[in-house]
C-alpha cells in the first residue's frame, strides 16, 4: 500500500500549532506522526477518512447535507436572536464565513474565548 | 519567563521545547541555561519540575498576588501579612520582583487557571497591566496560553471583521461588544437566544447544565466531524471534515502567526467552510430579515415602529 508523506504538516490540537510535523498516511488513516507530541499523535491518529457517521442528521434521522442546510437556514432566518458559537476547531476561512452568516441573520457571534 | 495558572508540560507539550524554554536564540545562545522559569499555580503540576522557582499560591488568590507584584514593582509599600494571605513568604514575592526586573526580556504566559478562576477577566487585565508597567524597567510582554487549535484565529478574524474579538452582537446591523451580556454562557443561561449554530465546539459536554438545557430547547445546529454530545440534543447535525487532518485552510498559532494547514487525508465529508457558505447562500435566497417578520414584535411594527 502506498504511503503519502506530508512534510511540515500542522497540528491544531493545542494552541502551539506546531507546523513541523511529518505525517505518513495511507488512503484511510495516518499511520505515523514524526515530531508530534503524544497529544498531537493521538489527535492525528484518531481521525480517519472513513465514513463513520451519517453525513447529516435532522431531528436524529439521517438526511442529506442539502436538506440539512435548508433546514438550518430556516431556523436561523426565523430566529430573532440566533447565536453562532464555537469556532475553535475550524479554519479562519470557515470563521470568516461564520461572521458573514451571523451578520446576515442579525445574530451574535462568539468563540471559546468568552468562556 | 513566568507561567501563571497553566500546565504546559501536560497541555501544551511542545511549548517548552519548540518555542519558549529550551530553544536557543540570538540573545540566549545557551538555551535553557540563559533563561529563568517561574511557575505560579495552586498545585504542583508536572510543569513545576521544569521551573527554577515554583510559587504555590492559595486558590483564588491570583488577583491578590498580581496586585502585590504591581505595587512592589513600583516600589510601593506592601503590608507584610498580604503575602501570607496569598500563601507565600514575602521574601519569595520580593525575589520574584527582583528576577522580573533583572530580566532582559520577560514574558508572562497566563493560562486558564488564571483567567477562569475567581476574578476571571480582572485577573487577565491585571497580568496585562503588570506586563505593561514592567516596561518601565525592561522589555516585558504577556501572552495567553490558548487551548484548542484555532481559538486565536477566531479572535483575529472577528477582530478584523467586526472590530471586537468575541461576543459580538450584530442584531442591530452593526457590531456591539459586551462580555457578560453577549457571551455564550450568559446568553444561554438567561435563555436569550432562540437558535444556535455550533461549529467546531461541543458545548453539550463542557457548559453548565442550564446552558445545555437551553440548547436543547431551541433549534440548535451542529457542524462537527463527530456526532457529539451537542449533536444529540440538536435539531440538525452536519458532519464535516477534520480541520488540519482532512480540511485545508489557515490556523493561527497562539502568538498570532497564521499557519497553513496541510491535510494528509481526503475526507468524504465537506469542510466547515463549505457548509457554512452553503447555509449562508441558503439564507440569502430567503426574503430579507425585517423586525417583526416572524411575528414576535408584530404589534410593535403595526404601531408604526
Ligand atoms: S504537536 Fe503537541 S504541542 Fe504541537 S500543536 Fe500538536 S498537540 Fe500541541
Amino acid at each position: 500500500m502506498s504511503l503519502t508523506v506530508v512534510k511540515n504538516a500542522t497540528c491544531t490540537f493545542c494552541g502551539c500549532v506546531c507546523d513541523d510535523i511529518e505525517l505518513h498516511a495511507n488512503a484511510e488513516k495516518i499511520v505515523a506522526t514524526k515530531r508530534a507530541c503524544s497529544l498531537g499523535e493521538s489527535w492525528f491518529k484518531n481521525h480517519t477518512a472513513e465514513r463513520l457517521y451519517p453525513e447529516a442528521l435532522i431531528d436524529g434521522q439521517e438526511a442529506t447535507v442539502d436538506a440539512a442546510v435548508e433546514v438550518a437556514a430556516d431556523y436561523l432566518v426565523n430566529a430573532n436572536m440566533p447565536l453562532v458559537y464555537g469556532m475553535s476547531n475550524v479554519t479562519c476561512e470557515a470563521q470568516r464565513e461564520a461572521v458573514s452568516l451571523a451578520e446576515l441573520v442579525g445574530g451574535i457571534i462568539d468563540s471559546h474565548t468568552s468562556l | 519567563m513566568i507561567y501563571w495558572g497553566g500546565n504546559p508540560a501536560e497541555c501544551h507539550p511542545r511549548h517548552f521545547t519548540k518555542y519558549s524554554l529550551t530553544q536557543k536564540g540570538k540573545f540566549t545562545p545557551n538555551g535553557r541555561k540563559d533563561r529563568t522559569m517561574v511557575l505560579v499555580d495552586i498545585r504542583e503540576t508536572p510543569s513545576a519540575k521544569a521551573a527554577d522557582l515554583f510559587l504555590q499560591i492559595r486558590p483564588g488568590k491570583d488577583f491578590e498576588l498580581i496586585s502585590v507584584l504591581r505595587a512592589l514593582v513600583k516600589g510601593q509599600r506592601v503590608r507584610a501579612d498580604a503575602a501570607a494571605e496569598i500563601g507565600l513568604p514575602m521574601q519569595q514575592v520580593h525575589d520574584l520582583v527582583g528576577m522580573m526586573k533583572a530580566a532582559r526580556f520577560g514574558i508572562i504566559f497566563f493560562g486558564m487557571g488564571l483567567s477562569m478562576t475567581r476574578g476571571k477577566h480582572m485577573n487577565s487585565a491585571g497580568v496585562l497591566m503588570l506586563a505593561a508597567e514592567m516596561n518601565a524597567f525592561t522589555k516585558f510582554v504577556a501572552m495567553p496560553m490558548r487551548g484548542h487549535g484555532n481559538v486565536t484565529g477566531a479572535d483575529v478574524v472577528m477582530r478584523y471583521s467586526t472590530g471586537y474579538p468575541f461576543g459580538v452582537n450584530l442584531c442591530r446591523g452593526y457590531p456591539r461588544f459586551n462580555p457578560g451580556e453577549f457571551s455564550t454562557v450568559d446568553l444561554l443561561v438567561r435563555g436569550d437566544n432562540d437558535a444556535c449554530l455550533v461549529l467546531g465546539a461541543d458545548p453539550g459536554a463542557t457548559m453548565p447544565q442550564p446552558a445545555i438545557d437551553h440548547l436543547a430547547r431551541i433549534p440548535t445546529i451542529v457542524l462537527d466531524p463527530k456526532v457529539t454530545h451537542t449533536s444529540r440534543l440538536a435539531r440538525v447535525h452536519i458532519t464535516t471534515a477534520v480541520t488540519g487532518v482532512s480540511a485545508p485552510g489557515t490556523a493561527y498559532r497562539m502568538d498570532e502567526i497564521p499557519l497553513p494547514l496541510r491535510p494528509a487525508l481526503k475526507s468524504p465529508y465537506p469542510t466547515d467552510e463549505q457548509v457554512v457558505r452553503r447555509i449562508r447562500e441558503a439564507v440569502q435566497r430567503r426574503p430579507a430579515w425585517l423586525p417583526g417578520r416572524n411575528g414576535k414584535h408584530g404589534n410593535l411594527v403595526s404601531h408604526g415602529m
